[in-house]
């Protein structure tokens, strides 16, 4: 097609957030032993009881193996080649953006994150994460009115020790699984999220994950807490230097709804994918899960998987209150080498929860994409009910799309649908558009939004643009 | 403590392995070889785990409680008369297959040079010929049936093995090399009671345009476990439609694997598996296109009821090769009791971008709407559900060779009878 020489063109569109900022950082030595998980902690000034958590957490590392279930392929892993710290040396957090380095303030900025006041995003508080350490969070004092409570988890494991001793790895604990278990012994940052009873909160929160280090593996942990009633939107964004090495990126999320609360979780994912021959890019080793515990609660996740070489990731949730609901929207792209398992977990536990899972993988170039979802009904989950609809996108010959659907009912009261397809942008497809007057290019982007409209619909509205173009500048090139 | 368990369960599935070899009878016969290397492979091999993938949801402690050795038979019971249109071969007939009937017209013995070079070689090319119960057939199976499918077939051929006595282990095997353009219906039943085991490996290579329409029903009772292999290769424009149902067995386990050597053929593939009482039935179907222009036409349906466990694991993989594929499967599972259990896993892995494939899943019981239409017209709630249950289950049944009528399958597995 000679189309397809034009597209090949676009399709080396640099990623753009490769720069590296040179800025003096405070890094321990590489390496893990029981020393770096306490200097780790020292370093944060934790109490004894976060300590112990790690120190457990720890041991129950050393006793697993890494999974390998998953349809990804990598070399091993040297974790004592990795540096579990690292921060820009800046003193104390500060109290005012003004005094933060202006560096970093330029390398938020560069990355369409502006933190300082005059530039800021209207209604929506940034947490921004550089490497291991929380540089910003903004809004805070608006927030604080309404009596949400949004910081860093360092903050909040000095300001709301028993906060966080009451809900972290509540929903995922330490030892859940491999990674889980390595986050929970060195993690050094993230946010932390409470908001009250009956409190909408007022605006957007959001954190942005910037590793910059090459040689640092980045171990953040969100916690979001919903008292009864409460509601939140949240919204995670990441980026990553273009190194040829491969960094580790294995966080944790945990998100606890309690009665009638609501926690909508987003993530536009864009990690360093490695060039087009798979060298360098971001492992993603994730694990996020909600806890749906209180009746009537609602947790919906949704995400736009764009980067990384590896994406492993299954957001979940667990539906243990009466009526919960749980939601789960995703576009999963991957092109050139990339790999991504992707998917969710809907664990049913208690009787009329609902869940929704409508995924989207789009796979180009020579990379592998798989939906790996598990539904499963417990005894008691009594009227339960899923619609699970996962479809797959091949552009061109060389990438693969698996589906990987578990279903597990022990309910007779409860109803299981899933459905599942596989489509590619066609010739004559395009070649319709095409004889609209349509370029090229607006063609595919126009088919591709159109493929992944149910998901982008969920986003919050400045996200959804933004997802679009994502998505369009990744797969330039690749259809042809 | 889960290694300690894990420990025991091994040990006793080692020694039932090594207890089962120490029964076999020495390995004589024309699968003499295929024995020795069955037995070489089972004294190396350890029982299948749950902790493997495959086995995650299979336990076969229904299987391990068996002490089975393997015996031709004196039986036949409750076998209905072969219709004028069937020509029937007993399988565990204790002197040759034929017992002096002779063949119809297109079916022809191999020679042993034939059975030599072809036995094997589907099971291979599905990948599957160290599967652990394909091992434990070779092991222990002392002859095959392999027949050679030249021109159209007329009469269906029914191919029946029973196990009905305590301890008893029936090995049957199959070969069945379809020519280029013949045609043949084959229904395969496999009844099974009392602490039985039945083994059945079958192959069938299907040449071009050939044309293989093949029905299984397997029957069980009791403490009576079921493990079966199907190994299908089709070549460019062959059709095979396969049909399978099965109920009442304590563990039926049936792996079903159809490779389209270069495209181009139709596979259809439609499947019923009942389980109630303490039942575990468990279905791994696997496709695999290795050419362009491949159909794929999948549809498995199952109950578990009581505490019965129904378990599907399909999986269709259409490599780069498999251009303009079209692959349809559906599970569809009806759930009838709050003890019972249904996992379903299809599983899609595809490389090929100009492929139309489609696969659902739907687990629930009989629909409150239907149930509430039915008794609007005046039959009771008992009735208005069994209806419900006899359509489920006839859309795979009447699928069926014709010939499978007078083993009245649908009474049988919904106690009709």
């Amino acid at each position: 097609m000679s189309s397809s020489t034009s597209v090949g063109d676009l399709v080396s569109q640099p990623y753009k957030y490769g720069f590296v900022t040179d800025i003096e950082t405070d890094k321990i030595d590489k390496g893990l032993s029981e020393d770096v998980v306490r200097l780790i902690s020292s370093k944060k000034g934790e109490p004894q009881f976060l300590l112990d958590f790690r120190l457990r957490a720890y041991q129950q590392w050393l006793r697993m193996e890494e999974p390998n279930w998953a349809a990804v392929g990598h070399p091993v892993i040297d974790y004592q080649e990795m540096i579990y710290y690292a921060a820009p040396r800046q003193q104390e957090k500060k109290a005012s953006l003004d005094e933060v380095d202006p560096k970093l303030l330029e390398t938020f900025d560069k990355l369409g994150i502006p933190l300082s006041e005059q530039k800021r995003l209207s209604n929506v508080a940034v947490d921004a994460v550089f490497d291991s350490v929380s540089i910003a969070t903004t809004y805070r004092e608006k927030l604080a009115e309404h009596g949400v409570i949004f910081c860093s988890i360092s903050e909040a494991v000095k300001d709301h020790p028993e906060l966080i001793e009451r809900y972290l790895g509540t929903v995922v604990p330490s030892k859940d699984n491999f990674f889980a278990a390595l986050n929970s012994a060195v993690f050094s940052d993230g946010s932390f999220v409470f908001i009250p009873k009956g409190v909408d909160c007022p605006m957007e929160l959001s954190t942005y994950f910037r590793i910059n280090s090459g040689d640092t593996g980045q171990f953040e942990r969100t916690l979001i807490v919903a008292e009864e009633g409460a509601s939140v939107s949240y919204l995670e964004g990441c980026t990553a230097p273009m190194f040829d090495t491969n960094q580790l990126h294995a966080a944790v999320v945990e998100l606890v709804a309690l009665d009638d609360a609501s926690i909508k979780y987003s993530t536009v994912q864009n990690w360093y994918a490695g060039d087009e021959n798979g060298v360098g890019g971001i492992y993603n080793f994730v694990t996020k899960r909600g806890h749906c515990r209180g009746d009537r609660s609602h947790i919906s996740w949704t995400q736009v998987e764009t980067g990384s070489a590896i994406t492993w990731k299954y957001p979940s949730c667990v539906l243990q209150g009466a009526h919960s609901v749980g939601e789960f929207y995703s576009v999963a792209l991957t092109n050139n080498r990339q790999q991504a398992d992707t998917g969710t977990k809907m664990i049913h536990v208690g009787p009329h929860t609902r869940s929704t899972i409508v995924s989207k993988g789009i796979s180009a170039g020579h990379s592998s994409n798989s939906y790996r979802g598990l539904v499963q009904i417990g005894p008691k989950a009594r009227g339960a009910r899923n619609y699970s609809q996962c479809d797959s996108m091949l552009i061109g010959d060389q990438a693969a799309a698996n589906t990987y659907p578990y279903i597990r009912s022990q309910q007779p009261e409860a109803s299981v649908e899933h459905e599942a397809s596989t489509c590619r942008i066609s010739a004559d497809q395009l070649f319709y558009l095409q004889s609209r007057g349509i370029g090229f290019e607006e063609a595919v982007s126009m088919m591709v939004s159109g493929f992944c409209r149910d998901v982008f619909n969920q986003l919050p509205m400045e996200f959804a643009a933004e997802a679009d173009k994502l998505l369009a500048l990744k797969l330039e090139g690749s259809v042809g | 403590m889960v290694a300690a368990m894990s420990n025991s369960a091994a040990v006793t599935a080692s020694t039932w392995i090594t207890n089962f070899l120490e029964r076999l009878p020495a390995p004589a016969g024309e699968l003499e070889a295929v024995q020795w290397r069955g037995r070489e492979a089972l004294s190396r091999q350890p029982l299948p785990s749950r902790r493997q993938e495959d086995w995650r949801f299979t336990d076969l402690a229904p299987l391990t409680a068996l002490a089975p050795v393997p015996s031709p038979s004196s039986a036949q019971v409750g076998w209905p008369a072969p219709a004028t249109d069937v020509f029937r071969l007993w399988l565990d007939a204790p002197d040759d297959f034929l017992n002096g009937q002779s063949l119809p017209a297109g079916l022809s013995l191999l020679s042993s040079d034939e059975v030599q070079q072809a036995l094997g070689h589907t099971l291979a090319a599905c990948n599957c010929e160290q599967h652990w119960p394909v091992e434990l057939n070779q092991a222990s199976a002392t002859r095959v049936l392999a027949l050679r499918v030249s021109g159209a077939v007329a009469p269906t051929l029914e191919l029946v093995s029973q196990a009905a006595e305590d301890g008893v282990m029936r090995p049957v095997r199959v070969l069945l090399l379809l020519e280029e353009k013949a045609s043949l219906e084959v229904l395969q039943i496999q009844l099974g009671s009392g602490c039985s085991l039945s083994s059945l490996v079958m192959e069938a290579h299907l040449g071009r345009e050939s044309k293989l329409r093949h029905g299984l029903l397997a029957l069980g009772e009791g403490q009576a476990c079921f493990l079966g292999h199907l190994a299908v290769e089709q070549e460019p424009r062959s059709q095979l439609e396969s049909v399978w149902a099965s109920h009442g067995w304590a563990l039926s386990r049936f792996e079903p694997r159809v490779v389209q050597v270069d495209g181009e053929a139709t596979t259809t593939l439609k499947a019923l598996q009942l389980a109630d009482g303490q039942q575990l039935v468990d279905t791994h179907s696997r496709v695999e296109f290795r050419g362009p222009e491949g159909q794929l036409d999948q549809l498995h349906k199952a109950i578990a009821d009581d505490r019965g466990r129904s378990v599907f694991n399909g999986a269709v993989k259409v490599p780069r090769a498999a251009q303009r594929t079209n692959a349809s499967q559906l599970s569809r599972n009806l759930l009838l009791s709050n003890q019972a259990r249904i996992d379903t896993k299809p599983e899609l892995e595809i490389v090929a971008d100009d492929v139309r494939c489609a696969h659902g899943a739907t687990v629930s019981r009989l629909q409150t709407d239907e149930l509430f239409y039915l008794q609007s017209r005046g039959l009771s709630a008992a009735v208005a559900a069994g209806l419900l249950k006899r359509g489920f289950c006839e859309e795979v049944l009447r699928a069926l060779p014709a010939a499978a009528a007078a083993w009245r399958p649908l009474q049988r597995m919904l106690g009709e009878d």
